[in-house]
């Protein structure tokens, strides 16, 4: 394994010797369907020079999550974060209209905005006090008058520099730094179908839960993506958890904890399947019980409202890619969970939970449970996943060892294209499969690596 | 209004202290016992710079328990030996400081005890360390001449957690 290069600095990084050789993507995903065959590199989760490239190529070359629109509701509102290396503005303006801004005075590039949210008409540069207003435009430049200015001055504009792309799809907010992108229609594909899942199980819309969870580990940030579409590892990585859900069932006298969708009182044979699908993007899908699902009271109004298939989809869990940087996970709650690569072996998530607007007190405390239980770094799964990347992180530094072996179940059930459970919800994945939960299907990640190479190359 | 005896001030303030020194030896029964029974634990999160997550009912927490069982289930979790994130446990050392008691409702039986904390956490594992900071708020009652904690409320101001964190390392 190459050694590091790059030295953290608070959040950013920094390159202390230039990359060496870049590894091309396809150097990295050994994919020979006729043999039966795919594998990904180890140095594609731990030689710098592949992140570094990954950082060009989909995080500042590419659309990337920003935000949900519920984060800034009213005029003048904003929340700053970073795109790539970038940092960014996310600003609604008087208005109403949004803008997505790089955070960098045009004096002398201090960051302008300090604060992660708020809410400020204008927002002033600490240094030498150039002011712009909440839609980015210059609004001062100190005494400028007195400045003694050169004409060439004002050739170039004084505003904050606006990102190249930005759209909002159903309140997911989406950037990219460069213009040379397809639309944000054609980035999302087939996963806007798979968002309008979350969002229309409820009449009014979703909003984020106020309280936000933000976490680090020292691994690669794709083992955050792998995760969370990997069934195989649910039951060996969260043993104390699905244990502690037994233990609380035979207690009957445990009012404080509430009943989650795993429990059930008869278990049918639950089934899994994935969906893998164009530009990165991936979707897993488990049946569980419905019985504790907080859709299950509602599930006749719900049918008349979308009907009875995608009734059944909103009741199944469902864990959404959206390639590179965002997480939908729709179980016992729904948690989004953004990721923010900091360098080859370290990773930043900051994680929300999204409810319906309007939702009733005790069903609102009841998602709120179930999901700091389950999706906090505080709860009693989520800390079993974050403390196992960074075994893999460190068990990868056996640089003798180059193929995972992590991407290959349930390669004899692949359907090239979509299955039925596709065709029910009208997509098109690249590939699809379907089985029992134990199953737990890889074939899942094809695609998204396929997608990694190709940009990578 | 009742005073506050010295004794008192003296009684709840050496349990708080006992508190983080159980935390410490992994005297999780111990631990466990200086609880009512319908204690409430929350660990809030924090909803933007300054302000907190205003209410465990309808903003999200860090950690909520509203009954001793849910630390009972977190402690039960760390024997279990069947999560990776317990095994093995970091060591930690807890400091509690700057405490200030007050009378609860000008009831003698209630106090609240306001303190500062950090937790140093040594990782076994990485042979790495970090501290936990934040201050807390226990409400204590006193049941037959026994202080108990009836509520814990923990504020952590560094929340970027690295990894995981869990009852022990705040």
């Amino acid at each position: 394994m190459a050694v590091s290069l790059w030295v953290e600095v608070g959040h950013e990084y920094m390159l202390t010797s230039p990359p060496g050789d870049v590894r091309n993507g396809s150097d990295l995903i050994d994919d020979r369907p006729q043999d039966g065959v795919f594998r990904v590199h180890r140095d594609a989760f731990r030689d710098p020079a592949a992140f570094e490239l990954e950082m060009q190529r989909f995080f500042e070359r590419g659309w990337v999550f920003v935000g949900h629109e519920s984060q800034i509701p009213h005029p003048h509102d904003f929340v700053t974060v970073r795109i790539g290396r970038s940092p960014v503005i996310i600003s609604r303006d008087g208005q109403g209209q949004i803008h997505a801004l790089h955070n960098s005075c045009r004096h002398k590039g201090a960051v302008v905005c300090q604060n992660q949210s708020g809410n400020k008409r204008a927002h002033l540069c600490p240094y030498h006090g150039w002011s712009y207003a909440s839609d980015g435009r210059n609004l001062l430049i100190k005494d400028k008058a007195e400045g003694d200015y050169a004409p060439a001055f004002d050739l170039d504009d004084h505003h904050l520099q606006a990102v190249a792309r930005f759209g909002v799809y159903r309140g997911f907010m989406f950037a990219s730094l460069s213009s040379d992108v397809p639309s944000l229609e054609v980035h999302l594909g087939d996963v806007r179908t798979l968002i309008d899942l979350a969002v229309d199980q409820a009449p009014d819309g979703l909003e984020l839960v106020p309280g936000v969870v933000h976490y680090r580990f020292r691994a690669n940030w794709k083992l955050q993506l792998e995760n969370t579409i990997d069934a195989y590892h649910f039951a060996s990585t969260h043993p104390s958890y699905l244990r502690l859900l037994e233990r609380r069932a035979s207690m009957p006298q445990r009012a404080d904890a509430p009943k989650t969708i795993w429990q059930s009182q008869n278990k049918p044979k639950e089934m899994m399947g994935s969906f893998g699908l164009a530009r990165g993007h991936a979707m897993v899908w488990t049946t569980t019980p419905v019985e504790n699902h907080p859709l299950f009271e509602q599930r006749a109004q719900l049918q008349s409202r979308v009907g009875a298939v995608r009734t059944q989809w909103m009741m199944r869990t469902r864990q959404l890619n959206v390639f590179p940087n965002l997480q939908i996970a729709s179980s016992a709650a729904i948690q989004m969970r953004v990721i923010h690569p900091v360098s080859v072996d370290s990773t930043e998530i900051t994680s929300y939970c999204l409810a319906p607007v309007g939702e009733a007190a005790q069903k609102r405390r009841q998602r709120l449970r179930q999901y700091e239980d389950f999706f906090n770094p505080s709860g009693l799964a989520t800390p079993d996943d974050t403390t196992i990347y960074e075994d893999c992180q460190r068990g990868m530094a056996s640089g003798a060892i180059e193929w995972q072996q992590g991407h290959a179940r349930g390669m004899q059930r692949l359907v090239l294209g979509p299955d039925a459970h596709a065709q029910e919800l009208g997509i098109h994945p690249m590939t699809s499969v379907s089985g029992t939960f134990e199953m737990s299907d890889e074939t899942v990640f094809h695609a998204m690596y396929r997608h990694w190479r190709k940009v990578m190359a | 209004m009742k005073d506050l005896s010295l004794q008192t001030i003296h009684q709840v303030q050496t349990l708080v202290h006992s508190e983080a020194l159980h935390l410490d030896a992994q005297r999780w029964d111990d631990w466990l016992g200086l609880f009512t029974e319908d204690a409430v634990f929350w660990l809030p999160a924090w909803a933007d710079e300054h302000r907190l997550s205003a209410s465990p009912e309808r903003e999200l927490s860090l950690i909520y328990c509203s009954a001793r069982a849910g630390l009972e289930d977190r402690v039960w979790r760390v024997r279990s030996g069947l999560s990776a994130a317990s095994k093995p446990l970091p060591r930690t050392s807890h400091a509690v400081t700057n405490s200030v008691v007050t009378l609860d409702s000008g009831s003698s039986d209630r106090v609240v005890v306001d303190s500062s904390w950090t937790c140093h956490v040594y990782e076994l594992k990485q042979r790495t360390q970090h501290v936990f900071f934040g201050s807390y708020q226990h409400h204590l009652l006193c049941e037959q001449g026994h202080w108990r904690i009836q509520s814990k409320k923990v504020i952590l101001m560094n929340d970027l957690i690295p990894t995981m964190l869990d009852f022990y390392c705040i």
